[in-house]
């Protein structure tokens, strides 16, 4: 009985989550009057129509901007990754004068939402003169107080004698860094993947600094909703179940990694 | 591990990166908001003035870097500062507090939903196998992975009117009159909040699981044969091994809350809904500063407000930071 009930509840709130991606996959092949009758699920007939007007840029550079997203994206998660393992590692594993505070003080950037500096960003950028580039996106993404706390709690597991003994060998720093990392694969890949779909949604960032050339999926999917419904609705289903697509399958491909990762880390 | 003299220059390299990008992409734009929150709002420096006709213009980034430059050279003298008025104007503002309440209201209200729905779905999915479970936690992360702007297309559209799909299924067949969700004031919240938790159930449910797989099995062993009690079983067991991710995602969606965005933009097409009730407080600085057609950029003002709620933001989480530490000690 009490099994059952776990099931339904399990099946009930699986179904709606899932729900409304099924309705935006076939919405995709539909018509406008079609998707604004939510109760119909299928469409009439499947043509991929709307799919062939995206990608051919009828309305939008699609892929170009998808390209934006991905470069962007990709090297703010790739440098944000390197870089702040470096730095957690030192802190997880080493004493040195002015380490808490070092700490403490990367810390707080968590504490400030990047978006309530986005305006002053923006001015720095303009004076910079990197506004519209799309480093402006990827450089200050990097610095991320939530991948020093991350990657902190995930080398603390390094055992002390691997550090010592690689002391007495007479490595270097930067040496053991190198020869440990091999062993953290799955959380490198996991705070990698987590910083790319945060990048990956941001919005109100990238419509401040970006120019029209480089703007990433978010902005161009909100761009593909307004203009008074001149673009068939079908166009942005399609746009949104393209832009949707890569995230699903890195994070399909790399679930186990991940479960591995947060289980160590919920440990520690 | 203490440190020798000659590790000094690798243990700076390792370092570097990261203080050097902390500096220059974090501290100097809170400098600089300090410096922009003190000037005068309806006086404009030269140099923005250049960049809206260059982005009407279209022109690359070639440009950009001499002509900004001189610009702002010519532009220095030009600037007027006027104290702390602009924070007096804020303070003043009945919008900021509406936006401020609404946000409190979205965040924390979207944390107690969230929160005991994942605990009770990580508890029900404990109890199935490895295999479905997997399957099952990466279907519920789904929506947390589509981007907002998505997500908040998918919704307005289920909460379309009358024929939206809420209503027609929910609704209606309780003999209900169907609600104008995105229209009625005092359904534009409870809509906002209903699509984050919709977005980061899952992702919270995938932590808590994550601490649940961690427990060892002796603890389960010894309860079984104790014959515990469900609600022994959760506080002996289950909730102390869950504080330390619970904390993790309250911090993970208070920093969210504080600065979403995205959906509310998207749903609500960049205004505050009918009367505000909807307005967040990172939608309400984006129109201050980019008001939309009038031209009048506000960036001192909406400056002055971030500032206003940086201390304030810091603070809740150096609250939940310390529940923490409480915990740890006992």
């Amino acid at each position: 009985m009490r099994k059952w009930l776990v099931r339904i509840f399990i099946s009930g709130v699986v179904l709606f989550s899932l729900y409304p991606f099924v309705w935006m996959f076939l919405s995709s092949f539909k018509t406008n009057r079609e998707i604004y009758m939510p109760t119909q699920l299928f469409p009439k007939n499947f043509d991929g129509h709307a799919y062939y007007d995206l990608l051919s840029d009828q309305y939008i550079s699609f892929i170009s901007y998808f390209t934006n997203s991905m470069v962007i994206s990709g090297l703010q998660a790739f440098f944000a990754t390197l870089v702040t393992a470096m730095a957690a590692f030192v802190f997880a594993k080493y004493n040195f004068r002015f380490q808490s505070l070092l700490f403490g003080v990367a810390i707080l950037v968590i504490l400030i939402p990047k978006q309530t500096i986005a305006v002053p960003l923006f001015d720095w950028m303009l004076l910079l003169g990197l506004q519209g580039s799309r480093w402006s996106m990827v450089l200050p993404g990097i610095a991320s107080g939530l991948g020093i706390v991350f990657f902190t709690q995930s080398f603390k597991q390094i055992p002390n004698e691997l550090i010592e003994l690689a002391k007495v060998e007479g490595f270097s720093l930067f040496r053991t860094f190198l020869l440990i990392i091999p062993l953290f694969v799955p959380a490198l890949l996991t705070y990698g993947l987590l910083h790319f779909i945060l990048s990956w949604q941001e919005h109100l960032i990238p419509l401040l600094l970006l120019d029209d050339e480089n703007i990433t999926l978010p902005i161009a999917l909100a761009k593909l909703r307004d203009s008074s419904h001149r673009i068939p609705e079908a166009v942005g289903m399609a746009a949104a179940t393209i832009s949707f697509i890569p995230i699903v399958v890195l994070f399909g491909f790399f679930f186990r990694k991940m479960k591995t990762a947060l289980v160590d880390l919920s440990l520690s | 591990m203490i440190l020798s003299r000659k590790d000094n220059f690798s243990l700076f390299a390792l370092l570097f990166p990261f203080f050097a990008l902390w500096a220059f992409f974090w501290v100097v734009p809170l400098f600089f908001s300090a410096d922009l929150a003190l000037q005068n709002a309806s006086f404009h420096p030269d140099h923005r003035v250049i960049l809206e006709t260059q982005s009407e213009g279209q022109s690359g980034l070639e440009i950009d870097w001499f002509a900004q430059k001189s610009a702002d050279f010519k532009a220095k003298p030009s600037v007027q500062y006027v104290g702390l008025e602009n924070f007096y104007r804020v303070i003043g503002d009945a919008k900021f507090y509406k936006a401020m309440k609404n946000t409190a209201i979205y965040t924390f209200g979207s944390i107690f939903i969230i929160l005991p729905l994942a605990l009770l779905l990580s508890l029900s999915l404990f109890q199935l196998s490895r295999i479905p479970r997997g399957i099952l936690v990466f279907c519920l992360m789904i929506p947390g992975l589509a981007l907002p702007g998505v997500l908040s297309t998918l919704f307005y559209l289920f909460f379309h009117g009358r024929t939206g799909a809420l209503n027609q299924y929910f609704v209606i067949p309780f003999g209900f009159r169907p609600i104008n969700w995105m229209m009625d004031p005092l359904f534009i919240m409870p809509s906002l909040i209903i699509q984050s938790v919709w977005r980061w159930t899952g992702l919270v449910t995938l932590f808590f699981l994550c601490g649940l797989e961690a427990i060892p099995r002796w603890q389960f062993e010894a309860l079984k044969m104790e014959g515990a009690s469900f609600f022994l079983k959760l506080k002996t067991v289950f909730l102390p091994s869950l504080w330390n991710l619970a904390l993790f995602a309250m911090v993970f969606l208070v920093v969210d809350g504080f600065a979403s965005f995205s959906g509310a933009y998207n749903l609500l097409g960049g205004s505050g809904g009918i009367m505000d009730a909807g307005l967040l407080f990172v939608t309400y600085v984006y129109q201050v500063a980019f008001p939309g057609g009038s031209g009048r950029f506000d960036f001192p003002g909406a400056t002055a407000m971030s500032l206003i709620v940086v201390p304030l933001t810091a603070f809740t989480l150096f609250l939940i930071l310390q529940c923490r530490k409480i915990m740890i000690r006992e």
